[in-house]
């Protein structure tokens, strides 16, 4: 592990800020303690700096946290749909509920009487710490990331404006996924939900997290939190779907536990922002447990994308595979860095690791850096990475039928990224996922 | 007599990068409406020609000139060729796995339609489905990748496809009929020529290296290519006389030259 030091964007985030923003909140002991904790260690730890092998290729340091208005969280309020979110509901496929989250607020939140009848329960954070404050605590203290993340971590815990809470009983399948949106609107601000997804055993949940913003004329820094839990043979579908505009930094926390023959998808979607770091963890807990970790970016302009994954098999027999797929162009970069690491006693580990880059522009760049830990002897474990540009061949084909350079590159970034989206398994949301990309690559 | 549908003049042509010439002064003429059949042995240039028509950047062309209708193409991108009205049927075509035949073609329909005038869905449906009809394709198809693990008859029936659906002036088919078996040679043949039925003018050079696609498509001219160059020209007649004595005779006669 690399040691951090004091970096030059040592926090001047004023104490008074957290105390204004603590003040503000009379929240249940689960979160207000947990909030001052997190503070307090965030206060104590040094920012990464570009030293620590997590973050050579993103510097911190250009982020300027210190002039940043943080969001006091406000309680929820109840505000009917908004056109926007309208929109892309109307465009969407099926659901069982909706959230939207405005810089870390609940603004609404609504489940199908169906889905709510089932037993499913959607509610803020706030509600759930005071009605299972346990089940909130675990999951948070299992969510721990890395020492490199844990500064950003704990101002993410202690600045929570809000977040969701999803908790599907045993047995129960959700027949349609949850639409989550997380809504920044002030630039200048800085921000924080959390998504908490929680399966009981053989029970069914699916989530897609939409970020959104107009382009924000001044830094904008928004974090994100997700907690990820499938008990035995459960089975989730995370989707995160990030459109930020630009003017955003977006920092997200991923952290996915699957217990015994648990199966759990994660998709990322990096589009939106100009920088936009996505941490994603998967801890196969359980023997037989399944993790499937998939992401897509497509970066123009001078967007950065960073995604930083650790697949960590804790029980024998579990299987997980990562597909990450990123296409750059303009002077867009991008850098990949995951982890596969087995602990001793998880025998007949199935792990598997891909990232694959295709570069549109000389001035476009992608760092690629796949890793193995192994401690057990008796495993299945493959990882690799290409950075490539588009085949000639291909290119003339589709220009020989009329098909412009720019229209013929992007149809390939569309083939290239095909593979992944196949992946995902509820068809509503590979819909809203293709359009999204769609959109932003335009054709 | 009008001017010629297509008109090549003294063309030569190298790999991009390479000395030797691989066309070393080609001369052609097209006229609307004609089929012409271009024959020769393995590795005379006619690919090349085919290639250079449609304006494949791994060539250089270093003299003469490409005529189609009256313009000169050769400053012209690949892309801006094909929506001036050439197309051509690959030898060899590429297989993009990830990318529809139906997306495919709806964006290469929608290329040559002007902003918010692109075809609808739906009309695109019908006229994809019509035409695979036409070339008795299962209409699954078009939901697969592009060339993507299809069989060597399947990529050139894809070809036509494509070929019926973007509606060139000039078509070139560089081998179509090789690989296909008797059934699927009757079927392309015949999909060329309600084609040609459909617009008159449509003027077609095709590449091949067996007469049997000439009885179903009957050239106005044959063409043989010798080392780089257009050897001999002649009627239909010509494709019996090499079906019978082959290309020796041709030899002896430009090693004679
Ligand atoms: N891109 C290239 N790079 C190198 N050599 C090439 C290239 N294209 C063509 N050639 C060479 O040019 C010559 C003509 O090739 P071409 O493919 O045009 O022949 P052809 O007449 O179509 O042959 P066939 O009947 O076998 O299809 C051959 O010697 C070939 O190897
Ligand atoms: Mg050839």
């Amino acid at each position: 592990m690399s040691t951090m030091t004091a970096g030059p964007a040592e926090s001047t985030l004023a104490a008074a800020d957290f105390d204004t923003l603590a003040g503000a909140l009379t929240e249940p002991e689960a979160l207000a303690g947990a909030r001052a904790a997190a503070w307090e260690r965030f206060t104590a730890l040094p920012w990464p700096t570009k030293k620590s092998e997590e973050w050579r290729y993103t510097d911190l340091g250009k982020v300027g946290f210190e002039a940043l208005t943080p969001v006091v969280p406000t309680p929820a309020t109840a505000e009917a749909l908004s056109a926007d979110v309208r929109e892309v509901l109307g465009r969407s496929g099926e659901r069982a509920g909706v959230v939207v989250l405005r810089e870390g607020r609940v603004a609404h939140l609504e489940l199908e009487p169906e889905v709510a009848r089932s037993g499913v329960v959607l509610s803020s954070i706030r509600d759930a710490a005071d009605r299972h404050p346990e089940v909130l605590r675990r999951a948070l203290l299992e969510a721990q990331p890395g020492p490199a993340e844990e500064k950003l971590w704990a101002l993410h815990l202690a600045l929570l404006g809000g977040g969701y809470f999803l908790y599907v009983p045993r047995g129960v399948e959700m027949p349609a996924p949850i639409h989550a949106f997380h809504i920044v609107e002030r630039a200048g601000t800085l921000s924080s939900a959390h998504s908490f997804v929680y399966a009981e055993s053989g029970a069914r949940a699916a989530v897609i997290d939409e970020f959104l913003s107009d382009d924000l004329d001044a830094e904008t820094v928004s974090l994100h939190g997700a907690t990820i839990t499938g008990e035995g043979d459960a089975g989730i579908e995370y989707v995160a779907l990030q459109r930020f505009g630009r003017g955003v930094k977006r920092f997200s926390t991923q952290h996915v536990t699957a217990g015994r023959d648990a199966r759990v998808v994660t998709f990322n979607v990096a589009l939106g922002g100009d920088l936009s770091r996505a941490d994603v963890t998967s801890r196969l807990d359980g023997p037989g447990s399944d993790s499937e970790m998939l992401a897509l970016w497509f970066g123009d302009s001078d967007q950065h994308f960073d995604h930083h994954t650790l697949q960590h098999h804790a029980a024998p027999h579990a299987h997980s595979d990562l597909l990450f797929k990123g296409a750059l162009t303009d002077a867009g970069s991008s850098v990949f860095r995951g982890l596969i690491r087995v602990d001793k006693g998880a025998q007949l580990t199935d792990a598997y690791q891909t990232n694959r880059n295709l570069l549109l522009s000389e001035g476009s760049h992608a760092s690629a850096l796949p890793n193995l830990e192994i401690e057990a002897d008796d495993v299945r474990c493959s990882h690799g990475a290409t950075i490539g540009q588009v085949e000639d061949g291909q290119l003339f084909y589709l220009m020989s039928r009329g098909l412009t350079r720019r229209q013929a590159e992007r149809l390939l970034v569309f083939g290239f990224f095909d593979e992944v989206l196949g992946r995902l398994p509820m068809e509503g949301v590979r819909a809203r996922v293709r359009e999204a990309i769609e959109e932003k690559i335009g054709l | 007599m009008s001017e010629p549908l297509l008109s090549i003049r003294g063309l030569r042509a190298k790999v991009d990068g390479e000395d030797g010439e691989i066309l070393r002064g080609v001369d052609l003429d097209v006229q609307r409406g004609e089929v012409h059949a271009l024959m020769g042995p393995n590795g005379s240039g006619k690919s090349t020609l085919a290639k250079v028509i449609a304006g494949h950047p791994a060539y250089e062309v270093t003299a003469g000139e490409i005529l189609f209708e009256g313009e000169d193409v050769l400053e012209l991108e690949p892309d801006e060729r094909s929506r001036a009205g050439i197309f051509l049927a690959f030898q060899y075509p590429a297989e993009i796995p990830g990318v529809s035949i139906a997306n495919f073609l709806r964006t290469a329909v929608n290329s040559r339609l002007g902003e918010g005038e692109e075809m609808d869905v739906f009309g695109f449906q019908r006229t994809l489905t019509e035409k695979m009809e036409m070339l008795r394709m299962d209409p699954g198809f078009a939901a697969r990748y592009v060339n993507d693990g299809f069989s060597g008859g399947e990529k050139k029936r894809n070809e036509i496809l494509q070929m019926a659906v973007l509606r060139p002036a000039l078509g070139v088919l560089d081998e179509t009929d090789s690989g296909l078996d008797i059934d699927a040679l009757k079927v392309v043949a015949s999909g060329v020529n309600r084609l040609s039925e459909a617009d008159e003018a449509l003027g077609v050079l095709l590449i091949t290296h067996y007469k049997r696609i000439l009885n179903y498509i009957r050239p106005d001219r044959v063409h043989v290519m010798m080392a780089g160059r257009i050897a001999e020209s002649g009627g239909a007649s010509l494709a019996d006389k090499l079906e019978a004595e082959g290309y020796d005779w041709l030899h002896r006669a430009v090693a004679a030259v």
